[in-house]
């Protein structure tokens, strides 16, 4: 089915280099998220999927069908801007017409057919004879996706559509996207900055920096397992807090702020670990706890209250019941849950992992 | 309590403010009506004039207006010289010109806005270079090369120096780069090529600017004078301000009321135009800030 292969996909301009070798499996079906922080080559890999960039090295296959050097339209995909691109001199209806009537020989009928089921799914049937400028912008995010649906295309992409929406319809737009993906059962590669739209959007997510591919997974596993502090940092938010430690053959960890031994089953550790902890890995503790700091800033935000220490150099969020928010100035203990934190190497910062 | 606090002082605006609006209506046109009155004065004595009979033109004695309308002055200035024939070709060459010059300016426009290609740079400097050139100062080379072509008094004579214009690749490239990259993006996956984009895309978002560019066009060359002149020499070649110029130096001096009614019938065509697509015209400017 419609399966894209990106086989060591590079892309340069002259001799600057904006995408390594880039190996990815979007599997038909699959809601792909590619995510990271902007100009770290998700886009230009969309476009390469697009055909809007060459691809300067590498191959692109889709259904089978290599299209490394197919022009955009010979390889039934389609698109959804950030801007939504909608020609503004065009109906909504012939936004959506106007792809159909230029690459298939389909009769009006059924074009009209194809823009009723749409507009149906999308809930824009009253709005096919307004202008884009008549349009809100949920609205037009709307027929910007119908305009991709008519099309029946293979894979469906995406470039941060939900950007410019403000926050309440982008959680809104969010779950009818989901919805699109799972009712029609559409391949989607989707491209944004936002972690919280990978995480909540995407069978799996791949993280990119500086062009590479940091890591591909489904988003929870690389919520709790992150590859690299790159990614540990990237996704999750309040960030993972990341300690650097000096280790002893024992495992035991050394911090300025305290000295903690987590259990290795067998890893070697190197000297220079990090140790990266998330907010809810880390709690207030009842008696002494595991290491002691200074409480800077509480801060309340609703249902939980997130409270970032002081140890040593090094600042940690702890997030925490309400009623247990210490106050800023206060010595507390933080207990660590030592079976969910990670370890990184210090030098590359990639994830030690630990058996058992 | 914004809303409450905000709502009171205007429930006594109205009055004031209305007031205080018709005021600021009135200045306005106390200024704009003499501006209106100085702007329209020479048409106004052009028309006057050429309802006048000759001897009227240079009594003292004489009013402003024609003591009678006397029309007689058309049929005789069409008698003077075939302006029939002038007119056809003045809308032949300004039509011709326009026609070419969209053609021209749109493809050349498009490729300085969205096409990457070597020396691009240089080519386009001297399209600007070509703007800052005086016309005068291209007519002899000019005239040398039709000459060669054998095309001195003919029609393409006044028209083919004039099918490419930097100014309207210019004005049409600025246009162009306002249009978002992503709307060619969509027409590309929509199945465009460059034509295709162009056609579908760019043209219909310029309209403005190519209109602005058309009355820009049209009403220089229509009202050209000096290159026609240079090129022809026969009446079945000549346009309309030729045809002016004929009445205006004819021996007995100018025939000031003949001339005054080839002046309405030279300008009546563009005049029909402009109070016809008025608000189009002004719309137009006012989208490209061209005056």
């Amino acid at each position: 089915m419609a399966t894209v292969i990106l086989q060591n996909v590079c892309k340069s301009y002259g001799n600057r280099k904006t995408v390594h070798d880039v190996n990815l499996t979007i599997e038909d079906k699959e809601f792909m998220v590619l995510v990271g922080p902007s100009g770290c080559g998700k886009s230009t890999t969309l476009r390469m999927v697009a055909g809007l960039e060459d691809i300067t090295a590498g191959r692109l296959t889709i259904d089978g069908r290599d299209v490394t050097d197919a022009p955009p339209q010979q390889r039934d995909i389609a698109m959804v801007f950030q801007s939504y691109a909608l020609y503004p001199h065009m109906t909504a209806y012939r936004n959506m017409a106007f792809g159909l009537l230029k690459t298939t020989r389909l009769s009006k009928a059924e074009i009209d057919g194809r823009i009723r089921e749409a507009a149906e799914i999308l809930h824009i049937t009253d709005l096919l004879d307004r202008r884009p400028k008549e349009l809100s912008g949920g609205e037009r995010q709307r027929v910007a996706i119908g305009r991709a649906l008519v099309r029946k295309p293979k894979v469906f992409l995406f470039d941060e559509p939900l950007s410019n929406l403000d926050a309440k319809l982008r959680n809104r737009m969010r779950g009818e996207l989901k919805r699109l993906h799972r009712e029609l059962g559409l391949t989607v590669i989707y491209v944004t900055h936002d972690q919280i739209e990978a995480m909540t959007l995407g069978s799996r997510v791949a993280m990119m920096s500086k062009g590479e591919l940091q890591q591909v997974g489904v988003p929870m596993d690389v919520y709790m397992r992150p590859a690299n502090t790159f990614v540990a940092t990237f996704i999750g938010s309040p960030e993972m807090a990341l300690l650097p430690c000096r280790a002893d053959a024992g495992g035991v960890l050394g911090h300025d702020g305290f000295a903690a031994g987590v259990a290795l089953g067998g890893t070697e550790l190197p000297s220079d670990v990090i140790l990266g902890v998330r907010p809810e890995e880390v709690s207030f503790s009842r008696t002494a706890g595991m290491a002691r700091g200074q409480v800077e800033r509480s801060e309340l935000i609703g249902a939980e209250a997130l409270v970032e220490v002081a140890l040593g150099e090094d600042r940690i969020t702890v997030r925490s019941a309400v009623a247990d928010a210490p106050e800023p100035g206060e010595q507390v203990g933080l207990d660590f849950d030592l079976a969910r934190v990670r370890l990184f190497h210090a030098g590359t910062g990639q994830a030690i992992d630990r058996q058992g | 309590m914004t809303a409450i606090s905000e709502a009171q002082p205007a429930a006594h605006a109205p009055r004031r403010r209305s007031v205080l609006a018709r005021l600021k209506g009135n200045w306005l046109q106390f200024i704009m009506l003499p501006v209106a009155l100085l702007w329209m004065s020479p048409l106004i004595w052009i028309v006057l004039t050429s309802l006048k009979t000759k001897a009227e033109v240079f009594d003292p004695e004489a009013g402003f207006l024609p003591q009678a309308l006397n029309f007689a002055n058309y049929p005789a200035t069409l008698a003077v010289a075939p302006f029939g024939t002038y007119l056809i070709n003045s809308i032949i060459v300004t039509g011709s010109i326009l026609a070419a010059q969209l053609v021209t300016i749109t493809l050349a426009a498009y490729a300085f806005a969205r096409l990457e290609f070597p020396l691009k740079r240089l080519l386009f400097s001297l399209f600007l270079l070509q703007v800052m050139f005086p016309i005068y100062a291209i007519f002899l080379t000019n005239f040398i090369t039709l000459r060669e072509f054998g095309l001195i008094n003919t029609l393409p004579a006044m028209i083919v120096p004039f099918v490419a214009s930097g100014y309207g690749t210019f004005m049409l490239r600025q246009s162009f780069r306002q249009v978002p990259q992503e709307l060619s993006d969509a027409a590309r996956l929509d199945g465009c090529g460059h034509f295709g984009i162009l056609w579908h895309v760019f043209l219909p978002l310029v309209q403005p600017t190519l209109i602005a560019f058309g009355i820009i066009s049209v009403v220089t060359h229509w009202n050209d004078y000096m290159w026609p002149l240079l090129v022809t020499n026969s009446d079945n070649v000549r346009t309309l301000p030729i045809g002016l110029g004929l009445l205006a130096k004819s021996d007995s001096g100018a025939d000031w009321t003949r001339l005054m009614a080839g002046t309405v019938i030279v300008v009546s065509p563009l005049l029909l135009a402009f109070v016809i697509f008025q608000r189009r015209f002004i719309d137009s400017f006012m989208h490209t800030g061209v005056k």
